[in-house]
C-alpha cells in the first residue's frame, strides 16, 4: 500500500495554489487534511500527477461570524467543532462534529476537504445542506459562489467544482431562532454512520414554519423534501415527526453494504429522522413528541 | 539479604518486564529492522476467487529501473511446500504452496513476487505484471460447495469435501453410547443451526520477515514475527532443501499473534528464496489489505444440533453436524479447530450419548485455521445457545438447567464423550460465583419491570471448558499431529548467582518473559531482578515441539521448574562437598545451600556455589563445571481451564443496536502465576471473543467471490468504547497433572463471549421469539430478525 509516483507543490498563498491548479488541472489533486485522500492514494484508487498541498496557504483558516459565518475552507475539524462563533450560530455543527471520526482525525480533516471530497457518509456534506450554505470556489480566472445542492446534488466522492479550482470558503447564512436535530447510527463511534439526519427546525409556538433536513449514509448526500413538507405548517409533534420519519425513508436513497442492508437503512433514518426530530422539539422548548 | 518471603514470586501481580520498552517505544519490530543492502519485497495476489493462471508475462516488471526480480511459479523447482501438521485419517492431503499451483483459488492469493530497491518500486513493478487469467466458477457458501455440480476448488481431491470425521461418542469404558436410544427416550428434542462467523486476530503488527542469504557461509537468518520458530526453521529448511543447520530464525518483538502466527505461510519461503536468489537481505511487511486477504482467517462454521432432554432437565444425547468452511485448502494444522469443536462441544454437562459429524469443506476463500481458541469459541457458542433453547423449550431457568446437568467436582478425572480427558475443576461453583456476582434473582426482577417500560433487558449465561497445555506428545501421536508437545528451558547460573532462562516460548503479548521468570525467581527463591529470560534465537533457545501459544505458559513454567530442581540438586551436591558435610544432611532453602539445622553457621549462598561450580576446583566426581541445566518437559495430561461468564444486555427495538449493562466473568484457571496478567489475558481475549459475537466478520460476494471486508473501515475491530466493564472473578482449581497446578488461560476469555451475548440478546428478545444464531449478531441482521418477527 504505497502511492504510485506523484509531483508535490506545498504553495503558500492562494494565489500561488491556483496558479498550480490552472498549470495541471485535471492532472493536479489539492490535499488538505489528507484523512481520505492519503489512504486512497496508497491503495493506487487516486493515481493524480500532480499533488498540491494548501497545508501552508494559512489564509485558509479562519471562522468569521460578522454577519453571516464565514469559514476557511483549511480550517480543521477540531477547530470548527470548537469555535463558540460556530457553536452560537449553529450547534448543529459542533453536534455533528463530534461524530466525525476520532479526535486525531479531526485534528487533521478540514471542512473544505470533507466538502470537496464528498464521501455519502460525511457528516458535513448533509450538514451544509441542511443549513443552506454556500461555498465560494476560485480559480485563477476569478470566483464565484455555489450553493451546497449545487456543488453536491446527487454526487458521490465528486462535486461540480471544475479542476482548475480551489473551494475556499464556506458560507452559512444565520437561522436564529431555529432548533436542531442530530442522530446517526454507526456500528461503532467514530465509524463512517449507517444513516444520519440533520434536522434543523423553526416553530412558531406550535407550528413549525420551516424545516430542513440533510441526511448522509445513502449513496449521496442529500435533502429530505418529502419530509420536510410533512413537517412545514404541521403542528409540532408526534403525528408529525412521524409522517416525516416515513417522508424521509422514502427520500432515502439508501444502499446495501457490509455494515447492513438498504432495507434496514431506509427504517434507520425513519428511526433517527424521528429521534432528531424530538430532540429539537426538545430543545425548542415548544415540543410535545 | 532477601527472605523467604520477599522470593516468593508465584501468585504475585509483578508488573510486566516487557512494558518499559514496548511503552517507550523501544521496541524492536520487523519494520525496525533493515540491513544494508535490504532490498524490499512486493506479491501479486490474485484478483479473482477462481482463476487459472495460463502465463505471467513478467518482461515488462523486470525492466523497471530498481528492480532485481520478480518470482513466479516457474521459480519454485525444488522448492517444496509446508506440510499440513495435522493429518486426520480419512483427510485428503493437501499442502501450502508459495505460490498459486496453476490456478489461484482464493482472493489474495500469492501469484507472483517482485524484489525491488523500495516497497513503493515493487509495487510500480507489481502494476506492470501481466497475468492472463482464465476465470472459473467460485463457490464461497460451505452449503453450495458440497451441492452438486459445484465448481471444485482441489482437483485432486475429486471433490470439496475435504475430510468427514465422527466423534462416536466413545464413553470412560471404551464403547460408543446409544445416542439412537436417547433421541427416542426423550421427552423433547430441541433442534438449533448455527452460523458462527469468519473472523480472525487482526494484530496491530502485520506479519514480515527479513532473511538473509549470506552466500559465503551458507546460512540463512529469518527475521520472523512467527510465534513457532522452532517449526519454521524445520519447515523452512525442508521447503528450500537446505540443511536446518543452516537456519536462524531470529524473533523480535510481536505486535499481536494469535495463533495466526503459528503457521507457515507462502511468504515465509518467498522471502527467503528471494535472498537466496540476490544474496541480499530481502524485507517483506505485510500490509493491511494483505493482512486481511492472506492471513488466515478463522472460526466460520455452519453448525447443527440435535438435544435430546427429559422434560426434569436432564440432557440425555447431543447430536450435531458441523460444517466447516476451511476455505481454498488446508494451511498448517487442517481441519484442526473443527476437530476440537467436535471434541469439546459437551462441555460442562454430564452427556452420556454423543455423536458428531465434523465435514471439512473447501471454498474459494482464504484458508481457516489457526485462531485463538481453536475450534472451542464455536463449540461453546454451539452448545451454550443449545442449553438456553433448551431451557426455553422445557420452561426451566437457563441456570437451573445447567446446575441439573454439569459433571460435579467428585467427578474428576472425567471422560468426556468428546475424547477429552477433563482433569479438574468445580462448574457448578463457578456458575455460582457468576450468579451470585451478576445478581442474578435481582435482574430477572428487573428485566420484567423494564420490558414494562420499553426496556428490553436480557441475560445470558455461558459456560466453558478450555482443554490447554497442548500437549502431551503420545496423544498428538494417536491424534495424527505429526509435532510434539513438549517444551524445553535451559537455566544457567553465572558464577555469581544469577539466573538466565533459555526458552523456546516467544513471547507475544501474553507476558511470558515476566511469567517465567517468576516461576524461575520463585523456585531458585532469589529476586526476579537476578533473572534473565532469553527467547526468539533458534541457535540458543531449546527446541519447542509445539510452539509459542496463548495456553502454553503452564507447560513452559513446568520445564523451568524441572531444570530449577536439577540445578538445585548440583548446588547441593557441590555446596556438601563445601562445607564439608554429607550431601543428605544439605538443603536449598531461601536460594542458599546450608546444612540441616546449621543454616545460620554453615551456609552458602548461591553466588558462592556458583562461583566454585565455575572455578570447579573442587567438585564432586561426576558432576562437570559450571552449574546449568537443561529439561524438556512433555506434559502428562491436557489440562481443563473452566468457568462461567454472564452478560446482561439492553436491545434497542428499533435499531438492532445491543448497549452493554455488565459482563461478570468467573474463570478458573489453577494456580495463577501472575493475577495482574491473568486478568490482562481475560481482558483481551474476551474483547476478542466479543469482536467476533458483534462487529468482526470477513464478509465474501456470493456474485463476484470478493473479499468485502478487506480494510478496516469494513472489517471493525472492537475498541474499549465498545466493550462492556469485565467484572472478573476468579476459582483457583489447581490442575493435578502439572507441577505447580498451572492451566492455560490465555485463550479461554474468548471462548465463551459469543454465546453469553448471543443468549443474553435472546433472553431479552423473548417476547418475540427472535433467536440469535448467527454471529455476529450485528444491528442489521437483529433489526431485520426482530422485524420478521413483527416487533
Amino acid at each position: 500500500m504505497k502511492p504510485a509516483v506523484f509531483d508535490y507543490s506545498a504553495p503558500e498563498s492562494i494565489g500561488e495554489a491556483l496558479d498550480l491548479l490552472a498549470e495541471h488541472g485535471s492532472g493536479a489533486k489539492v490535499l488538505a487534511g489528507g484523512q481520505s485522500l492519503v489512504p486512497m492514494l496508497n491503495f493506487r484508487l487516486a493515481r493524480p500527477a500532480h499533488l498540491i498541498d494548501v497545508n501552508g496557504v494559512g489564509s485558509l483558516s479562519y471562522i468569521s461570524a460578522n454577519g453571516a459565518l464565514r469559514i476557511g475552507a483549511m480550517t480543521r475539524l477540531t477547530a470548527l467543532g470548537e469555535s463558540g462563533d460556530v457553536a452560537g450560530a449553529h450547534p448543529v455543527i459542533p453536534a455533528a462534529v463530534a461524530q466525525i471520526g476520532h479526535r486525531a482525525i479531526r485534528n487533521r480533516g478540514t471542512i473544505g476537504g470533507s466538502l470537496a471530497h464528498n464521501d455519502p457518509a460525511a457528516e458535513l456534506p448533509a450538514v451544509l445542506m441542511a443549513l443552506d450554505a454556500e461555498v465560494t470556489a476560485r480559480s485563477a480566472d476569478g470566483e464565484r459562489v455555489i450553493g451546497m445542492q449545487d456543488l453536491i446534488e446527487d454526487r458521490l466522492f465528486d462535486t461540480t467544482l471544475d479542476d482548475t479550482e480551489l473551494l475556499t470558503e464556506i458560507r452559512i447564512p444565520a437561522a436564529a431562532g431555529s432548533s436542531f436535530g442530530f442522530r446517526e447510527f454507526a456500528r461503532r463511534h467514530g465509524d463512517f454512520a449507517l444513516a444520519g439526519v440533520a434536522a434543523v427546525i423553526t416553530t412558531d409556538g406550535s407550528t413549525i414554519t420551516q424545516a430542513a433536513l440533510g441526511a448522509f449514509g445513502g449513496t449521496h448526500a442529500t435533502r429530505l423534501p418529502t419530509a420536510e413538507a410533512a413537517l412545514v405548517g404541521a403542528e409540532a409533534g408526534d403525528a408529525a415527526f412521524a409522517a416525516a420519519g416515513a417522508g424521509a425513508a422514502a427520500d432515502f436513497p439508501a444502499t446495501s453494504d457490509v455494515h447492513g442492508t438498504a432495507e434496514y437503512r431506509s427504517h434507520l433514518i425513519n428511526v433517527l429522522t424521528v429521534r432528531a426530530l424530538k430532540d429539537a422539539a426538545g430543545q425548542a422548548g415548544g415540543g410535545n413528541g | 539479604m532477601t527472605t523467604t518471603q520477599e522470593n516468593r514470586w508465584i501468585g504475585v501481580s509483578a508488573p510486566r518486564r516487557e512494558d518499559a520498552p514496548l511503552i517507550r517505544g523501544r521496541g524492536r519490530y520487523i519494520a525496525d529492522i533493515e540491513p544494508a543492502g535490504t532490498v524490499h519485497m512486493a506479491i501479486l495476489r490474485s484478483p479473482y476467487a477462481h482463476a487459472r493462471i495460463n502465463g505471467i508475462d513478467t518482461a515488462a516488471a523486470e525492466a523497471l529501473d530498481g528492480v532485481h526480480c520478480v518470482l513466479t511459479a516457474a521459480d519454485l523447482e525444488g522448492i517444496g511446500d509446508f506440510p499440513t501438521i495435522w493429518r486426520l485419517p480419512g483427510q485428503k492431503e493437501c499442502t501450502t504452496p508459495a505460490f498459486a499451483p496453476g490456478k489461484a483459488r482464493y482472493v489474495g492469493e500469492p501469484v507472483a513476487a517482485v524484489v525491488a530497491d523500495s516497497r513503493y518500486l515493487a509495487e510500480d513493478a507489481l502494476d506492470l505484471l501481466d497475468v492472463d487469467y482464465e476465470i472459473l466458477d467460485h463457490v464461497v457458501d460451505v452449503e453450495a460447495a458440497l451441492a452438486d455440480g459445484a465448481p471444485v476448488i482441489n482437483e485432486d481431491m475429486g471433490d470439496n469435501t475435504i475430510i468427514e470425521y465422527t466423534f462416536p461418542g466413545i464413553n470412560a469404558l471404551g464403547v460408543a453410547g446409544d445416542i439412537d436410544g436417547a433421541f427416542e427416550e426423550a421427552d423433547e428434542i430441541v433442534s438449533g443451526r448455527f452460523k458462527v462467523g469468519r473472523y480472525s486476530g487482526v494484530a496491530l503488527e502485520t506479519r514480515g520477515h527479513v532473511a538473509e542469504w549470506d552466500d559465503l557461509r551458507q546460512t540463512l537468518t529469518l527475521h520472523s514475527g512467527s510465534q513457532v520458530a522452532s517449526l519454521l526453521r524445520t519447515e523452512l529448511a525442508a521447503a528450500l532443501g537446505i540443511p536446518e543447520t543452516s537456519v536462524r530464525i531470529l524473533t523480535p518483538n510481536i505486535g499481536g499473534a494469535f495463533g495466526n502466527q503459528w503457521d507457515r505461510y507462502p511468504e515465509d519461503i518467498l522471502v527467503s528464496l528471494a535472498s537466496m536468489k540476490l544474496c541480499r537481505p530481502v524485507k517483506w511487511i505485510e500490509d493491511r489489505r494483505e493482512a486481511l486477504q492472506a492471513t488466515v482467517h478463522g472460526r466460520e462454521q455452519l453448525q447443527e444440533w440435535q438435544l435430546a432432554a427429559n422434560s426434569d432437565g436432564t440432557v440425555l444425547g447431543l447430536k450435531g453436524r458441523v460444517l466447516s468452511d476451511q476455505g481454498a485448502h488446508l494451511h498448517s494444522v487442517g481441519i484442526g479447530p473443527a476437530w476440537v469443536t467436535g471434541a469439546a462441544a459437551v462441555n460442562q454437562y454430564k452427556i452420556a450419548n454423543y455423536h458428531c459429524d465434523v465435514v471439512g469443506v473447501a471454498t474459494n476463500k482464504t484458508p481457516n485455521s489457526t485462531f485463538r481458541g481453536f475450534g472451542g469459541p464455536e463449540a461453546m457458542f454451539g452448545i451454550e445457545r443449545m442449553m438456553d433453547k433448551t431451557a426455553r423449550r422445557l420452561g426451566i431457568d437457563p441456570a437451573e438447567l445447567r446446575r441439573r446437568n454439569m459433571i460435579q467436582a467428585d467427578e474428576f478425572p472425567y471422560f468426556s464423550p468428546g475424547g477429552a480427558v477433563y482433569d479438574s475443576g468445580n462448574y457448578p461453583a463457578a456458575l455460582e460465583k457468576a450468579l451470585e456476582a451478576v445478581e442474578y434473582d435481582k435482574v430477572r426482577e428487573e428485566q420484567q419491570s423494564l420490558r414494562d417500560q420499553g426496556v428490553y433487558r436480557g441475560i445470558g449465561i455461558a459456560s466453558y471448558i478450555h482443554v490447554s497445555g497442548f500437549g502431551p506428545s503420545a496423544i498428538l501421536g494417536i491424534l495424527d499431529y505429526y509435532t510434539g508437545g513438549y517444551e524445553g528451558s535451559t537455566v544457567k547460573i553465572d558464577p555469581h548467582g544469577r539466573a538466565t532462562l533459555y526458552t523456546g516460548m516467544i513471547p507475544m503479548g501474553q507476558g511470558t518473559e515476566t511469567t517465567l521468570a517468576q516461576v524461575a525467581a520463585d523456585h531458585l527463591e532469589i529476586d526476579i531482578a537476578n533473572v534473565r529470560v532469553v527467547w526468539g534465537d533458534t541457535d540458543q533457545t531449546p527446541y519447542t515441539g509445539f510452539g509459542s501459544a496463548g495456553s502454553r505458559s503452564n507447560v513452559a513454567a513446568v520445564a523451568v521448574i524441572k531444570a530449577i530442581e536439577e540445578i538445585k540438586a548440583k548446588a547441593v551436591r557441590i555446596g556438601a562437598g563445601l562445607l564439608e558435610a554429607d550431601p543428605d544432611d544439605v538443603a536449598y532453602a531461601d536460594g542458599r545451600i546450608s546444612v540441616k539445622g546449621a543454616e545460620e553457621m554453615r551456609s552458602l549462598s548461591l553466588a558462592d556455589v556458583a562461583q566454585q561450580a565455575y572455578w570447579a576446583h573442587k567438585l564432586p566426581e561426576g558432576d562437570q563445571p559450571t552449574l546449568e541445566a537443561t529439561y524438556v518437559y512433555d506434559p502428562a495430561n491436557f489440562t481443563t481451564a473452566c468457568g462461567t461468564h454472564v452478560a446482561v444486555v439492553d436491545v434497542d427495538i428499533d435499531t438492532g443496536k445491543i448497549d452493554w449493562v455488565k459482563y461478570v466473568v468467573v474463570d478458573d484457571a489453577g494456580t495463577i502465576i501472575n493475577p495482574l496478567l491473568v486478568e490482562g489475558q481475560i481482558h483481551g481475549a474476551l474483547s476478542n471473543g466479543l469482536g467476533g459475537a458483534m462487529l468482526e466478520e470477513f464478509v465474501y460476494d456470493e456474485e463476484s467471490g470478493q473479499l468485502l471486508s478487506s480494510t478496516l473501515m469494513d472489517y471493525l475491530v472492537p475498541s474499549f468504547t465498545d466493550l462492556p466493564d469485565f467484572e472478573i472473578h476468579h476459582l483457583v482449581t489447581p490442575s493435578p497433572h502439572t507441577e505447580g497446578g498451572f492451566k492455560g488461560m490465555g485463550e479461554a476469555g474468548c471462548f465463551p463471549a459469543a454465546g453469553a451475548l448471543a443468549n443474553a440478546v435472546t433472553d431479552a428478545l423473548s417476547h418475540l421469539g427472535v433467536e440469535a444464531d448467527q454471529t455476529p449478531v450485528t444491528p442489521s441482521r437483529l433489526w431485520s430478525l426482530i422485524d420478521q418477527a413483527g416487533g
